[in-house]
């Protein structure tokens, strides 16, 4: 590690690794949209690309809220109620991460 | 803008970019923040300031990002963290194939030039656009996290410590948050209770069962063949809704049979694009 903050090193693995990294990356991004293209556009194949949003994003924040723990899966369902009642996002994410964050630091779960 | 016409709202236009931009704009602090932390890391482990922004703007992604910078080292395992990358980001092959609605009827440059600042949260809002699925919205957020995003990294780096821990102020719940608040904004009617319901439960078994983010997988597989299995032919209908959704008009939300009116036309115009 040096002592200075390293700025401007390019080292090639660096590089190429990073390169390697982004190509994945984008790869599966624009493969995705791409074969989703060749898709029907009505019918059963429609139908599952329209409930395929929903699907990953429930995905992706259920299991982080269980990660949070007792606080976390509270946190969740009080955006969730507030974003049906309020229907405004901001709103909703104060009111999660302020009982996420109360909850740490006066019961600590 | 405010009342488009039968000719689409262009591809990148300044107003929408700005328009994604600013819907991003809940997620300023925790991006920020966490960008720092993982500016922070860069510099223990040994990348240069420039590697790190390099790496922020051409991966883009950021729980792949940690876990590579995490396995970096003196000589770099470049193999394996190709790998965990592309494991961690299989979700956006499902994200982009998502997008499709957004997309739709644009040229393949759109496609190729809108693609790559797709992180899961500008994607997420802008699926829950009721009027702005458009591209430029998409690429606004995009953009946005990005400038945000990098300038996290750039703090963390040369700050080194001393940058707040995302914990304490719950700013790590903001992502679970946002998330879980746009998932309200995803519901179409009873046809998605089903497959919520089996994403729910495939992520939560993935989530005790399965390494990393495979959680992500599980469920939204789980998701995706509930929703096969329970598609009827009956339920066209919605599709027909959701083809509108395409012209960047009322895609997402739009209440039951509000969308129709007027705009049998288009259907007309829209086809033949939809065969590209």
């Amino acid at each position: 590690m040096t002592q200075f903050p390293d700025l401007t090193t390019f080292s090639l693995e660096a590089v190429l690794t990073i390169l390697g990294m982004a190509a994945v990356t984008y790869g599966m991004r624009l493969g995705g949209l791409l074969m989703a293209d060749r898709l029907p556009q009505h019918g059963r194949w429609a139908h599952v690309l329209e409930r395929l949003p929903g699907a990953v994003l429930i995905s992706v924040w259920v299991p982080s809220a269980l990660s949070a723990g007792v606080i976390g899966i509270a946190g969740a369902a009080a955006t969730v109620v507030t974003m049906a009642l309020a229907r405004n996002l901001f709103a909703a994410m104060a009111v999660g991460m302020v009982l996420v964050g109360i909850g740490r630091y006066f019961i600590g779960i | 803008m405010s009342r488009p016409g039968p000719a689409q709202i262009g591809h990148f236009d300044p107003d929408t970019i700005r328009r994604g931009a600013i819907a991003c704009l809940p997620l300023l602090p925790s991006t920020i923040i966490f960008g720092a932390v993982l500016g922070v890391l860069a510099s223990q482990r040994g990348l240069s300031l420039g590697e790190l922004l390099f790496m922020s703007l051409t991966v883009f992604a950021g729980s792949a990002q940690f876990v590579s910078v995490d396995l970096w080292r003196e000589t770099i395992p470049a193999a394996t963290i190709i790998i965990a990358t592309a494991v961690i980001n299989m979700r956006y092959i499902l994200i982009g194939a998502s997008l499709r609605p957004v997309f739709r009827g644009r040229p393949l440059w759109v496609k190729v030039c809108g693609m790559h600042m797709v992180a899961d949260e500008n994607w997420a809002v802008t699926m829950t656009q009721p009027n702005l699925a458009n591209p430029g919205f998409l690429l606004g957020g995009g953009i946005f996290l990005g400038v945000v995003w990098a300038t996290g990294n750039i703090a963390g780096y040369l700050l080194g410590g001393g940058i707040p821990d995302p914990e304490v102020y719950a700013l790590d719940f903001a992502f679970t948050a946002v998330f879980a608040a746009l998932t309200i904004g995803m519901w179409k009617g009873k046809v998605d209770l089903l497959p919520w319901v089996a994403a729910a439960i495939g992520s939560i078994i993935g989530h005790y069962t399965l390494p990393g983010t495979w959680s992500i997988l599980a469920g939204a597989g789980a998701g995706v063949v509930t929703a096969a299995l329970t598609w009827r032919p009956d339920m066209d209908d919605d599709s027909l809704e959701a083809e509108f959704a395409v012209e960047g008009r009322d895609a997402y939300g739009a209440p039951e049979g509000t969308v129709n009116t007027g705009n049998t036309g288009n259907r007309a115009t829209l086809s033949p694009e939809a065969g590209k």
